[in-house]
């Protein structure tokens, strides 16, 4: 094997690629099954857009906290939620992370560090800001992440955490997940000042765009931004350009999108494709390594689909059980 | 044939990791948008009235296009236009360095005059590839911008309309320009790649390409610069406190950087500005000049190129790279010397009132 010239070993490559193949399977499997009538409410799916969550978290352990969005199976994945749990919740069976109760958007493991998917746009930035405050108040050296789309972000939440946090100089990452369109609408058309850093700036904080479809990319900026932050260096804002690989929500037939858009990203911005080819490429790691992880990352979210079908559902008692939780 | 000045902005410079682990700037949009106007108020006061320029869905022409709707509005009723029509390129924006070449290969082919540039190296390199005769007046908007000069966007805008309209002679108004072009055979299919550098080309041991800026000067292994500025910031600020070499003399600058970035016997260790605020320790082994004309083949065996500070192409110990350095490649607008011939030649004074004779 030729000598590794990336900045991650072989172990923590075949990682990388093994959490984006999981959370593309995920998703896939959910493309399929939610049409069939199985799952009940929304999926938002996360594929083409595995290489931000993987190039981030990369950087984190259980003691850093996220806060995600809707489309919040890929951060749940990558921050390490068991995915039979996962599944089960999406399946509403109370085997899942959350009982059952919460679902799609709702999905959390507190013992992950991962607060929540969130059904309300823009919620997770006041979230992280709480959580990024009791990490410096502790002084034990955790970060918070939040991730918000392009569109989430012209909420007033989102823009007064920017200003919470450069107060404060609260260890916080803004991640704009930069997708292209709000629902439905393009990004241009709704993005007042145009870009994300420019908005970065004005509450005095760095930003930075990266391809967020370039695992390295993604992993190299959040390295450092996450670094900064872990030493006091206060929050920073970090725009990932990337696609999104189904609609908005299942379901949504997409006619925003102009002729051949998607056929043309699924060709050149495949953020699994990019990343095996460069590091078999490299030499570094064998076309049938990752094909093996294929193989068991199928067969993992063959079972999980599996055990959530034979899951029980909540009983009515479960109703008012775990409504508050004590910390 | 009334001159048309074509000018490229690039919206998404000055956008990448140096903000972090530099203090590098953030120059906002609106910000961009308002150099440009006055960019076009001053070609406009120079005869310009038709300026073609790159599409973007970045914001910058939506911001300058409102800057000549209000401008208008208030100019109409003095009975003045204050400046030039604004035309579009009509091409697909991909939001990606695509643009720039295409923009610029575009503008050439319509014959603009000048092609006036905002952005940093990276943008001035996209431009430079595809200009061929048509000279460049560049504006800095990006990280680090040793080729693009700090000045005043009108004086730029000024400059570039009195060489286009022809007030100044060419010999003055535009000067020649060096590059490094970059060959890459790649030894398991002999594909070549070519590429190129208006001021330098760093070679490093990372072979990804990443975040694509430089920083970590221990991996810096070698560097060729066309002009080795101790007044710039990155790689050309290396050679420069070394060896100055100038914009205008024929030929550059090869260093040889120590392995591991630390001092050692023999090795002189030298305090480098990198990136915009941060000071950089770089262990140097040799350096020599550079002549035009003569490919040099690096000693390093594998890593990544890294063109006018951005990493952009890696290489295994397989592949054949070359660099080669040109003298007089392309032409831009020599500001200093434009505006000085103005002065000289009182190019903006007005008639002389007549005085009279009894006082």
């Amino acid at each position: 094997m030729a000598q590794n010239p990336f900045p991650l070993g072989k172990d923590e490559l075949l990682k990388a690629y093994r959490t984006m193949r999981t959370i593309r399977e995920f998703e896939e499997r959910l493309h399929v099954d939610f049409a069939k009538g199985d799952i009940p409410g929304f999926v938002h799916l996360y594929a083409g857009e595995e290489a931000c969550a993987t190039g981030i978290m990369m950087h984190l352990n259980d003691n850093d906290r996220i806060a995600s969005t809707h489309r919040g199976h890929g951060h749940c994945i990558a921050k390490g939620v068991d995915v039979h749990a996962m599944m089960a919740e999406i399946y509403g069976r109370s085997t899942g992370a959350c009982r059952g109760k919460g679902g799609s958007m709702h999905i959390a493991d507190l013992s992950k560090g991962m607060m929540g998917a969130n059904g309300i746009l823009g919620a997770g930035a006041p979230l992280i800001c709480g959580a990024a405050l009791a990490a410096k108040v502790r002084g034990d050296r955790g970060v918070g992440i939040t991730f918000v789309g392009d569109g989430a972000s012209n909420q007033g939440t989102f823009l007064e955490s920017l200003n919470l946090a450069a107060v404060w100089n609260l260890p916080v990452v803004f991640v704009v997940e930069n997708n292209g369109y709000a629902e439905s609408t393009a990004m241009e058309w709704a993005v007042s000042c145009d870009s994300y850093v420019d908005r970065a700036t004005g509450f005095g904080m760095p930003g930075v765009t990266v391809d967020g479809t370039d695992f390295f990319a993604v992993y190299e900026a959040a390295g450092e931004i996450i670094r900064r932050a872990r030493d006091g260096g206060g929050p920073a804002l970090l725009e990932c350009n990337m696609v999104r690989f189904y609609g908005h929500f299942e379901g949504d037939a997409q006619t925003y999108r102009a002729k051949g858009e998607l056929e043309a990203i699924r060709a050149s911005r495949d953020c699994l494709t990019i990343l095996s080819e460069r590091v078999i490429e490299a030499g570094v790691i064998g076309r049938d390594e990752l094909q093996a992880i294929d193989r068991e990352v199928n067969a993992l979210i063959e079972d999980a689909t599996r055990a959530a079908k034979a899951a029980p559902l909540p009983v009515p008692e479960d109703l008012l059980r775990d409504v508050y939780v004590a910390y | 044939m009334a001159p048309v000045v074509g000018i490229v902005a690039n919206p998404v410079s000055a956008r990448d990791i140096r903000r972090v682990v530099a203090n590098a700037t953030s120059l906002q949009i609106a910000d961009r948008a308002n150099i440009l106007l006055r960019v076009l108020a001053a070609l406009r006061a120079c005869g310009v009235r038709d300026v073609l320029m790159m599409p973007e869905n970045g914001g910058i022409r939506a911001h300058v296009e409102r800057g000549l709707l209000r401008a208008r509005g208030n100019g109409a009723s003095r009975g003045e236009d204050i400046y030039p029509a604004l035309h579009t390129v009509s091409m697909p924006v991909t939001g990606t360095v695509a643009d720039t070449h295409r923009a610029t290969a575009e503008m050439r082919r319509a014959g603009v005059s000048a092609l006036v540039v905002l952005g940093g190296d990276g943008t001035h390199r996209a431009v430079a590839a595809e200009c061929g005769t048509v000279p460049i007046a560049g504006i800095s908007t990006g990280t680090n911008n040793a080729f693009p000069e700090h000045r005043e966007p009108t004086i730029t805008g000024l400059a570039t309309g009195l060489a286009v309209t022809g007030r100044v002679p060419a010999h003055i108004a535009f000067s020649a320009n060096k590059r490094i072009d970059v060959s890459l055979v790649n030894g398991a299919n002999g594909a070549t790649v070519t590429e190129m550098a208006l001021v330098d080309v760093a070679l490093v041991t990372e072979r990804y390409i990443g975040a694509r800026a430089l920083w970590r000067t221990e991996n810096f292994r070698e560097l060729y610069v066309t002009f080795a500025d101790p007044e710039v910031i990155g790689m050309s600020a290396i050679a420069g406190l070394l060896e100055p070499v100038g914009r205008d003399e024929s030929g550059g600058l090869m260093v040889r950087l120590s392995p591991d970035g630390t001092c050692h016997k023999g090795i002189t260790t030298l305090n480098a500005p990198i990136a915009p605020g941060m000071m950089a320790r770089v262990g140097v082994t040799d350096w020599r000049r550079m002549p035009a004309g003569v490919a040099f083949v690096p000693e390093v065996a594998a890593g990544s190129v890294a063109l006018d500070g951005e990493r952009e192409l890696s290489f295994t110990e397989r592949d054949r790279l070359s660099l080669t350095l040109r003298d007089d490649a392309f032409r831009t607008v020599n500001v200093a010397a434009v505006m000085r011939h103005a002065g000289q030649n009182r190019l903006l004074t007005g008639t002389p009132v007549p005085v009279a004779a009894a006082f």
